[in-house]
């Protein structure tokens, strides 16, 4: 147990405070070792539970094809691809003016091959599959149930509009006049009479109309309906705004953690 | 006749996703293949970057660093493209290096297509490409102190010592302007905490339109003079420096896109109402 | 080159074709990329980090003498000469032997992948998990948090900006941004209920973090959208004469073996895909 629990909570705690220290103190061994080498050491294990990883899904996908579980044959698949980009990364170079090492970032070889023509289209792809399940969850999900939704439902839909071409193509007058009809539609849900909502349909229609012909129909002006400098402005100010307050919290919540993590407090990276 | 308006309108409400699927593809491949020609107009973010960047005396030294991969080029690609145009045109060096490993390969395509084949520039006194090294925010630091310990050779080899436009640059601050082109961790954030806030350089970037708003608050707070937010920014940067690329050419498909889903939500929304009104009738 | 561009739209279409159901393209096409992707990034990190940052400073070229014992230990490994080359690792480093530690600590990582010894890792990951925190926790502090409240401070009764400005800096957006931070901020303060007026202040809060989420999702949609530009652009370029046609060819096989696949299925309940994933 000792192995198993104490020293894994100890080198957490000895390592946490060195570090968390090393930002203080002046001694330059320490400080060396907290600049260059802890760095270092979280880069060469990360690679190794890369590794590590690449172990396990082996050895799950071995076990697949070995016991004929249902979808074993894809599993060769996985296998194969594993296989050619490893002898791709390790074996065959493919061009031979490029030191190993190197080759993985060098034009000309099996390595690059394999990242330009079957690397890229599949990540690129899977993240482009979101494009369709974001449409769908627009049509079928985002209901605007309370104010809270409404809000980000109506902020969001001006930033994507405003934020393209065809938003500054849209005069602010059309949006004028769109939210007369959506005024007109709320008074008739209100009120439910229809003298009421035909009086604010109408005088609305009637007030944006004089306004515009007074003005010239300017696309830009009044700025306020102007999609993309309503946008503009959500952008800068109350997006900021919320996102500071998030970035404020989720900076303090950190901080919170390491301590616990340092402290042997949270203990969770052990599978406690 | 309004109900059977409204029940076409629930009907089309309950429809299988498949068809929203096949609308939101065909708003995105038809204005692909017939462009609308839009005009774009930059945003003030997007401004604030093209300010930044003619403001620099010619043969300014800038640090172009490219920490984005295949699946987030469509995006970062054509912002790099464009700011590299936009400094070459205004005879500035350029320096670049990459936080990532698909880094690299982006940014060799960039500098062919660019300084080799456009500008027709030499490499070693009009550009270098300094490459990639591992670390993360590790890599920035030591950049910020001593650039030589980092790159003792450039990406093709040569070294350092041996490249004219690498003298008497050793550190950050020895740079004019520092763009970072990036689409995570490592990228603007890491630039701005370890390199352009201690050192004061000025600092731009380009981002993914997702990771925006991670950034916003350095922008608005003008740790970072601007910033042009995925391909519509790329696209505006663009029409700024009045060269339209592969940025500009997926505008029409990306407003039309856009309208669509702003459509689906407020259908959507339209739908809900009426369902929720039924059901509280009954 | 054009073995490549039929491969690439062959596992491009492969993956679109989930749209339609779940079905044996799109599997093989998974499968492949689960297998690719853990390959390609094994040999990543092993040639930018281990051989390089690792290897590199317990052999390193500078200090190689053949007659030392470790040095003889890594002629050994020189049949592997690719990443045990001749005369040392020279990658500018000098010997630093504390580097054993973490090369101990990852080969214990790796054997934990057998059950018995799955406790092994723990001892890497608790390295791991120290370091992280004692890092990240006074860089989260000093630019997160000290640096944005710094931003968010400014001159109330600044006489260079208007009061009012839609685009730009003014006062009143100075006081929207500062209220915003401050109930945004206060609606995470969960130790106290929110009611009366402090349940006032945390719902003004709240509106704000909508609208943030908004843009986000705002911004999410125009990223997605965006890369999906991107595939179709390169499918397009791929449809050209100059590699046979590839993606008309690919999409004509694909949708006729679809489509006879759901013939047959007729009758049968189609599985349509489940999740509407928006992440």
């Amino acid at each position: 147990m000792l192995w198993k629990r104490q020293i894994p909570i100890l080198i957490a705690t000895v390592v946490g405070l060195l570090t968390l220290f090393g930002w203080f103190i002046d001694n330059p061994g320490i400080e060396s070792f907290v600049n260059d080498d802890a760095t270092q050491w979280f880069d060469i294990l990360a690679s190794f539970a890369i590794f590590l990883g690449a172990l396990n899904l082996m050895k799950l996908q071995g076990r697949k094809v070995l016991k004929q579980h249902s979808g074993w044959q894809y599993s060769l698949f996985a296998i194969g691809g594993f296989i050619f980009a490893i002898v791709a990364g390790f074996i065959y170079k493919g061009n031979d003016a490029v030191a190993w090492g190197v080759h993985v970032t060098s034009k000309g070889t099996l390595f690059k091959w394999m990242f330009d023509f079957i690397f890229t289209p599949l990540s690129a792809t899977m993240f482009a599959l979101l494009a369709f399940f974001v449409a769908s969850a627009s049509y079928r999900a985002f209901r605007v149930r309370n104010l809270e939704a409404t809000l980000l439902l109506v902020s969001g839909m001006i930033i994507m509009v405003g934020r393209v071409p065809l938003g500054s193509s849209i005069s602010s007058w059309f949006i004028m006049y769109l939210l007369v009809l959506v005024g007109s539609v709320a008074a008739n849900i209100k009120f439910q009479d229809k003298i009421i909502t035909f009086g604010v349909l109408l005088g609305g229609v009637v007030i944006v109309t004089i306004w515009g012909s007074l003005a010239g129909w300017p696309v830009d002006q009044p700025s306020i309906f102007y999609l993309p400098m309503l946008q503009d402005w959500i952008y800068n100010n109350p997006n900021v705004a919320g996102a500071r307050a998030i970035m404020i919290g989720i900076g303090l919540g950190i901080f919170a953690t390491s301590i616990r993590y340092i402290l042997g407090v949270e203990k969770s990276y052990i599978g406690e | 006749m309004m109900k059977y308006i409204i029940e076409l309108i629930l009907s089309i409400g309950k429809v299988d996703r498949r068809w929203i699927f096949l609308v939101i593809g065909l708003a995105v491949l038809l204005p692909l293949f017939f462009p609308l020609g839009l005009p774009i107009r930059a945003t003030t973010a997007t401004q604030r970057v093209y300010d930044a960047v003619e403001e620099l005396e010619p043969n300014s030294k800038v640090l172009v660093s490219f920490e984005y991969g295949p699946s987030t080029k469509p995006e970062i690609h054509p912002m790099a493209i464009a700011i590299l145009r936009h400094l070459f045109t205004n005879s500035q060096k350029v320096y670049v290096t990459c936080l990532w490993p698909d880094g690299q390969f982006m940014a060799e395509d960039a500098l062919t297509e660019i300084a080799e084949e456009e500008y027709g520039l030499t490499y070693g006194e009009d550009y270098v490409l300094l490459g990639f090294r591992p670390g993360n925010e590790a890599v920035v630091k030591g950049l910020v102190s001593n650039i030589r310990k980092l790159y003792t050779t450039d990406a093709r080899g040569t070294l350092v010592d041996q490249i004219p436009m690498m003298a008497n640059v050793n550190k950050v601050k020895d740079f004019d302007f520092i763009f970072s082109a990036s689409a995570g961790y490592p990228g603007t954030i890491e630039w701005v905490q370890y390199a352009a806030d201690p050192t004061g350089v000025p600092m731009s970037t380009g981002t993914t339109s997702i990771q925006v708003n991670d950034v916003m608050p350095y922008v608005q707070s003008g740790q970072v003079k601007g910033i042009l937010a995925g391909m519509p920014g790329a696209a505006e940067y663009e029409a700024l420096i009045g060269s339209p690329g592969i940025g500009t050419s997926g505008m029409d498909a990306q407003s039309i896109a856009h309208l669509v889903i702003v459509l689906f939500i407020v259908f959507g929304n339209i739908t809900y109402f009426i369902e929720t009104r039924r059901a509280k009738k009954y | 080159m054009v073995i490549g561009a039929w491969i690439s739209v062959f596992l491009t279409l492969a993956i679109l074709s989930y749209l339609y159901k779940d079905n044996p393209f799109y599997k093989v096409a998974e499968h492949v990329f689960v297998g690719i992707s853990t390959g390609y990034w094994t040999s990543m990190f092993f040639w930018t980090q281990i051989q390089p940052n690792l290897f590199g400073r317990l052999w390193p070229a500078t200090e190689y003498d053949a007659s030392s014992l470790w040095y003889k230990f890594y002629n050994l490994f020189g049949v592997f000469s690719s990443v045990f080359p001749e005369g040392g690792i020279a990658k500018g480093h000098d010997m630093h032997l504390i580097y054993l530690v973490p090369f101990a600590l990852g080969i214990m990582m790796l054997l934990s992948v057998s059950s018995k010894l799955s406790w092994m890792a723990r001892w890497g990951i608790a390295y791991t998990v120290g370091m992280a925190a004692g890092l990240r926790a006074y860089g989260f502090l000093n630019s997160n948090v000290l640096g944005q409240i710094k931003g968010s401070a400014f001159q109330i009764f600044n006489s260079d900006l208007p009061y009012f400005a839609l685009v730009g800096e003014s006062i009143t957006n100075n006081f929207v941004i500062l209220i915003g931070t401050i109930t945004g901020l206060m609606y995470f303060y969960f130790s106290r209920e929110h009611t009366g007026n402090f349940g006032r202040l945390t719902k003004v809060g709240i509106y704000f973090l909508m609208i943030s989420f908004g843009a986000s999702f705002g911004f999410a949609v125009m990223g997605r959208i965006s890369l999906l530009i991107g595939r179709f652009v390169d499918l397009m370029h791929y449809s050209s004469s100059a590699y046979n046609n590839a993606t008309l060819w690919i999409l004509l096989i694909m949708v006729l073996l679809l489509g006879y696949s759901a013939f047959m299925d007729k009758g049968r309940p189609v599985e349509s895909p489940v999740n509407d994933r928006t992440d």
